[in-house]
């Protein structure tokens, strides 16, 4: 619990809520605009908005926004001699690198907030709709928090491995790019085994974009959960042998 | 003394592994590019002008561009300047004559090169790859030409503001989520009308060199505001030598 606490502590002065805040309201904002430029309405009321927001959303910024993260969660390791103090610490690798992925894990579950607010507060005040966002995207928000968790730690590790702030980011956009090839193409098995590819997925449940049926099934989301989960327990334990075996620069 | 400054530059870039960050940019705007391929019925219809296989590509190539092309600049351009704020360069360059302005005006020149050869190559394979899935229609050369050209410009003054971003914020996060937002920009700006597209420069200029559009009929051609382009070309040069030398009067 201690390295999680000082996690936080390191970013208290960070820009990380520019990317928590702006990152998902440009998606509800774009969505959005996007709707009202090209004169079009919203015939399927809740689920059109939701879909013009979060399908984008999932396909490229938000395993770059993660990225992002994880990048500013490590940046301050790289930075003077705090690497040399990370290496003489007194805890396990793996409670360094949980420390990490459950910062990012708070900060993912912030921006899916912050889009879920976004997308109530748009539909309601600019289009009007009637009553609220309908609960399957409640369920498919915290989806989608989980399905974050193997891209945050694979970055995370990443972000240990590379100096740079951009370098990450970069690998982010390309992972992104492979995952849309993956979905577009409907290899669904392989996209789910691919970080980037399973939070495609995931912000696609319900929409019947790409390989989704259009209903949030049971199968579909268990499969996504167990994915995830099982992804980022992997990436983790990958990340905490890798970082035991790191040394002082 | 600039040759040998932006031969500097190039062997930076070989420890900062741009190579990598450049294939990347080509590799992704041609596989969404490609993805035309696997829609069905194309590869049916490359012989035949109603299924206007060229039209399909160049329009897959004008959102694949803003896609990809506002993040990968944001990250060659942090790259290329954060090495020179971990390392104190701005002040080292100064010491021996080169002040940060300069420095900007020397990283433009040769990291320029290489987004000029990018953007040219990612243009050059999808035409290859579109001949070499047997695509026989007439090629549309100029349409095709004027848009590379026309994205050549966007990138570079994309890639000039992103310098200056990073070179200006030391917390390269800024100058990667102005990225981020920029492909947002960009894509919003495909819907918009010209006049409006033009207010959001330059990602916005993106959108007002797409040749092509999909309609309900099938792929229509527009009008490319290359005008416009060429006027941010121009705006964005005087900007950017206007900035620099106002780095130049500053301490690093």
């Amino acid at each position: 619990m201690g390295s999680v606490r000082a996690e936080f502590l390191k970013l208290k002065r960070s820009l990380s809520w520019a990317v928590v805040v702006l990152l998902p309201l440009m998606a509800v904002i774009t969505g959005a605009a996007n709707t009202v430029v090209s004169g079009g309405r919203l015939e399927d009321g809740w689920h059109t908005l939701w879909l013009r927001v979060v399908i984008f959303y999932g396909l490229f910024p938000l395993a770059i926004g993660v990225a992002a993260l994880a990048s500013l969660v490590w940046r301050v390791e790289h930075h003077g001699g705090n690497w040399n103090a990370l290496m003489g610490r007194h805890v396990s690798s793996l409670h360094v690198v949980i420390g990490k992925v459950a910062v990012l894990a708070v900060l993912a579950a912030a921006m899916q907030t912050v889009l879920v607010v976004g997308v109530v507060v748009v539909g309601k005040l600019v289009f009007a709709l009637p009553g609220v966002l309908p609960a399957p995207y409640f369920l498919v928000s915290v989806v989608i928090v989980l399905a974050c968790l193997p891209v945050a730690a694979l970055q995370s590790g990443l972000s240990m491995l590379m100096r740079s702030f951009a370098a990450p980011v970069a690998v982010a956009l390309l992972g992104a790019i492979g995952g849309v090839v993956l979905l577009m193409t409907r290899l669904e098995v392989l996209a789910v085994v691919v970080p980037y590819g399973l939070l495609g997925r995931a912000t696609q449940l319900g929409t019947g974009m790409f390989v989704d049926s259009g209903t949030v099934t049971t199968g579909a989301v268990a499969a996504v959960v167990v994915a995830a989960l099982s992804l980022t327990a992997v990436v983790v334990a990958g990340t905490a042998a890798i970082l035991d075996r790191l040394d002082i620069r | 003394m600039i040759g040998r400054a932006v031969a500097n530059e190039f062997a930076k870039m070989r420890r900062l592994r741009v190579v990598p960050v450049v294939v990347a940019m080509v590799a992704g705007v041609v596989a969404l590019s490609c993805f035309a391929f696997t829609t069905p019925g194309f590869l049916d219809s490359v012989g035949d002008p109603s299924g206007q296989p060229w039209q399909w590509l160049l329009g897959s190539m004008s959102l694949a561009v803003p896609l990809t092309s506002p993040i990968l600049l944001a990250v060659l351009a942090s790259r290329q300047v954060d090495i020179e704020h971990q390392a104190n360069g701005w002040l080292f360059s100064q010491t021996s004559g080169l002040p940060p302005g300069y420095v900007c005006r020397v990283k433009f020149v040769a990291t320029g090169a290489v987004v000029v050869a990018a953007t040219l190559a990612q243009s050059g394979l999808v035409f290859a790859l579109g001949t070499l899935v047997g695509i026989t229609v007439a090629f549309p050369a100029g349409q095709w030409l004027g848009y590379t050209a026309s994205i050549v410009v966007v990138n570079l003054v994309l890639f000039a503001l992103h310098l200056l971003l990073s070179a200006r914020i030391g917390n390269q996060l800024v100058g990667l989520g102005v990225g981020v937002l920029g492909v947002f920009v960009a894509l919003t700006s495909t819907g918009m009308p010209t006049w409006l597209a033009r207010c959001f420069p330059p990602w916005g200029y993106y959108a007002l060199a797409m040749p092509v559009d999909a309609r309900e009929g099938g792929m229509v051609w527009l009008a490319p505001a290359h005008l416009s382009v060429l006027a941010l070309g121009v705006a964005g040069g005087v900007l950017f030598m206007l900035i620099t030398r106002l780095f130049d009067r500053q301490e690093a």
